[in-house]
């Protein structure tokens, strides 16, 4: 059964958005609305108890339209706690419950019946706050407060109550003894319990419904355990996260996300050497001027292969911020200076350059461990490239065809 | 402060108001220049008596009593409701702009018609209710929320302040009748005043009793008001129309009259609570025992001259006022 059903809420106030939300609340069932700030939660369940009206869409509550109640038989029906941190009137307890019989009364009944004292009994009961019926609503604790405020809304004998973010100003313990307390109202009385909350955990463990949205649509719903994935948590929430169930609590751990993708040029040059004369490149190499002192130059590496067939390899490796960076040198005077006056010695074979421009994606070794050094860090402290190399996962964007030869 | 107390509190006050309020009718008819002994006054008003303290109660004191009684009644129901409304401690009849467009009416009464003395408070009333209701409609934006209520309301006193000095300027030769009534004060006032006011204020008293449970519901804020089924702008806007009828009765013939509908309903709130089941019948009685007492004050204290009552009130007041607020600050 649908307690609550929704089609195509339209809303449109500039800077924000309701997209065709359609959604069925189950009559009888705590359902929980999630999504990140601003994806309208708090709008729909306004809408849902005609606070805010939409511009376009329709909701029924059982199987009526919401325009066809007059406000108080709407009251008997429905009833929302607003998210709230407003200032309440001085009265006491009981005082304050008793409000919630006002839909029930007409306009010049003002004594109490039978009736409306057992439902305040009852509200005052099933939120165990009858022990502070005659204490004045601002001596009681937040979390007291709160209970007072729902004890309210349960005198209103609806079957539905909307909350919106109900735990958001308590602490861990009154967040507990709330949703609990709302988890017996469920069982106990069969109470349609909707509503918006930012713990993604208590959502689970309570409800037996999820709704996300994001941007004023609806994006999932369904059972907290099918909704609730590293998927959803990605596209929701734009996290990623690994999510398991520890009983009906989802365990969510995120995984801290790349601070900021940078990207690097690697310039190899690869030089086939007769054998037995790869020394002599390494020791003309140390004469090319100045490469530590340019700008944007991020490390070096001379790799030597022996033994190959007939020839030998050296690599020369260098690590630049940009391509450009790179090509500074190459046009600067202490590199011009330095292949001055140089033939191609005769023991290079062949010789060849490539650019790979890489993204470097910092990501921890594992949850918990220091995040991995940065490359520029790493390199200015002269440690050696492997250890670097562990800890980024480095990602070959663009391979550079270029092949060309030094001078 | 424990629940205990504030009840009994309450109980104490209801008990103590009505012998306030006896007192200080009954030091209102025995005190002035002649004073006339308690015993003399039930002597007058059970066989006829002394035919000079006849002549001073029946003719002079009686309708001043009366009116002081039903000004100070008004203007802290006024008060009372419009605080409630606004969610606003300090809210005041002056915040709907009764006051600024009782003082306007009155003065162009006054310029135009200069003889029209008689119907000078019937000019206020209109204009007052005039204000209110401008001010209310020009907050109107699919409802009128508190706070728009009150930035139209600083903007109609400011103009309609603006139209009164001007006026006083440019006619400063007839409006000196205007003045001790732009001060507030119950000089001279008599049956024909009290003939005028006394319906509407009668009326706006009683439909003060059920307004009682609107305010209250009002004072939840509108979203748990409507949530508990209530038509909140219906409510709110007759309870302005009433605050404005009550105020507006209170101007017409006592001028402006401030710091009563500020003070007393603050004061009883902070005696009794937020619940209007106390706060507005204690409110009327407290505002009422308060002006008549004050305006006994205004006219003895400083033989032969009478003192407007408002200028009294408003220099009691003022300190008053800070006292409360001051009081507030510790209990918050």
């Amino acid at each position: 059964m649908t307690a609550i059903q929704t089609e195509h809420l339209q809303l449109d106030l500039g800077h924000f958005q309701l997209d065709g939300v359609t959604v069925s609340i189950p009559e009888g069932k705590m359902t929980a609305i999630v999504g990140p700030n601003g994806s309208g939660k708090s709008t729909l369940l306004k809408i849902v108890s005609r606070l805010a009206a939409a511009d376009g869409g329709e909701i029924r509550v059982g199987d009526r339209l919401v325009q066809t109640f007059k406000p108080a038989e709407f009251a008997r029906a429905l009833t929302m706690l607003p998210q709230s941190k407003e200032w309440f009137p001085d009265l006491t307890v009981q005082e304050i419950v008793a409000y919630g019989r006002s839909p029930h009364k007409r306009f010049w009944e003002n004594r109490m019946s039978a009736e409306d004292r057992e439902a305040i009994e009852w509200a005052m009961e099933a939120t165990g706050t009858e022990k502070h019926r005659d204490r004045l609503f601002h001596t009681l604790s937040g979390g007291e407060q709160q209970k007072v405020r729902i004890a309210m809304a349960l005198a209103q004998k609806t079957g539905i109550l909307l909350l919106d973010e109900p735990t958001t100003f308590l602490d861990l313990s009154h967040q507990l003894d709330v949703m609990e307390m709302l988890q017996r109202l469920n069982r106990e009385w069969g109470l349609t319990i909707v509503m918006v909350l930012h713990d993604l955990q208590q959502a689970a463990a309570y409800c037996h419904y999820l709704i996300a949205m994001k941007h004023g649509l609806v994006v999932a719903e369904g059972e907290p355990r099918k909704v609730i994935t590293p998927r959803f948590l990605r596209y929701v929430y734009d996290i990623d996260a690994k999510v398991r169930f520890e009983e009906d609590y989802p365990i969510i751990i995120p995984v801290q996300k790349a601070k900021e993708d940078s990207t690097m040029v690697i310039v190899t040059n690869t030089s086939q050497i007769k054998k037995g004369h790869a020394h002599k490149l390494i020791e003309r190499f140390d004469k090319v001027g100045k490469v530590e002192f340019m700008e944007g130059f991020l490390g070096l590496e001379v790799l030597l292969t022996e033994n190959t067939k007939d020839y030998e390899e050296v690599s020369v490796v260098t690590r630049w911020r940009r391509k450009e960076d790179f090509q500074a040198w190459t046009r600067s005077s202490a590199f011009k200076e330095s292949h001055r006056h140089r033939d191609i010695p005769d023991y290079i074979l062949s010789n060849k350059i490539t650019f790979q421009e890489v993204k470097i994606v910092r990501e921890p070794r594992t949850a918990g461990t220091e995040p991995a050094e940065t490359a520029q860090s790493a390199e200015q402290s002269g440690q050696a490239v492997q250890s670097v190399q562990s800890a980024q996962t480095v990602e070959t964007a663009e391979t550079a065809e270029t092949v060309e030869k030094i001078g | 402060m424990s629940s205990l107390t504030l009840s009994k509190r309450r109980k104490r006050i209801v008990w103590a108001l009505p012998f306030v309020l006896l007192l200080t009718v009954l030091y209102g008819l025995h005190y002035g220049s002649v004073s006339i002994p308690p015993q003399e006054i039930w002597t007058v008003f059970l066989s006829g008596g002394d035919p000079l303290y006849r002549q001073i109660l029946i003719d002079l004191r009686l309708p001043r009593v009366a009116i002081g009684l039903l000004v100070g009644a008004c203007l802290a129901a006024a008060g009372a409701l419009l605080q409630g409304v606004m969610r606003n401690p300090l809210a005041d009849p002056g915040v709907i702009g009764v006051s600024a467009g009782g003082g306007v009416a009155a003065i162009l009464t006054m310029v135009v018609w200069p003889q029209a003395g008689f119907w000078l408070p019937a000019a206020a009333f209109a204009g007052a209710l005039a204000s209110s209701l401008a001010v209310y409609f020009l907050a109107w934006d699919k409802g009128a929320s508190p706070v728009k209520i009150v930035l139209a309301g600083v903007a109609v006193n400011a103009l309609l302040g603006a139209v009164t000095s001007g006026l006083m300027v440019v006619y400063s030769d007839r409006v000196q009748a205007v003045i001790p009534w732009l001060a507030g004060g119950l000089e001279g006032r008599s049956w024909h005043h009290l003939r005028f006011m006394a319906p509407y204020a009668v009326a706006g008293l009683l439909l003060s009793v059920p307004a009682i449970k609107p305010a209250n519901l009002l004072l939840l804020g509108d979203d748990s008001a409507k949530l508990l089924g209530q038509r909140v702008e219906l409510q709110r806007m007759l309870l302005i129309l009433l605050a404005s009828l009550l105020a507006g009765t209170a101007v017409s013939v006592a001028g402006l009259v401030s710091f009563v509908g500020l003070v007393v309903p603050h004061a009883m709130r902070l005696l009794v609570g937020d619940d209007y089941r106390y706060l507005l019948p204690l409110s009327v009685a407290g505002g009422a025992a308060l002006v008549t007492l004050a305006d006994t004050a205004a006219r003895t204290w400083f033989d032969p001259i009478e003192l407007p009552v408002g200028i009294l009130l408003a220099c009691l007041g003022a300190p008053f006022f800070l006292i409360l607020l001051r009081r507030r600050k510790r209990l918050i």
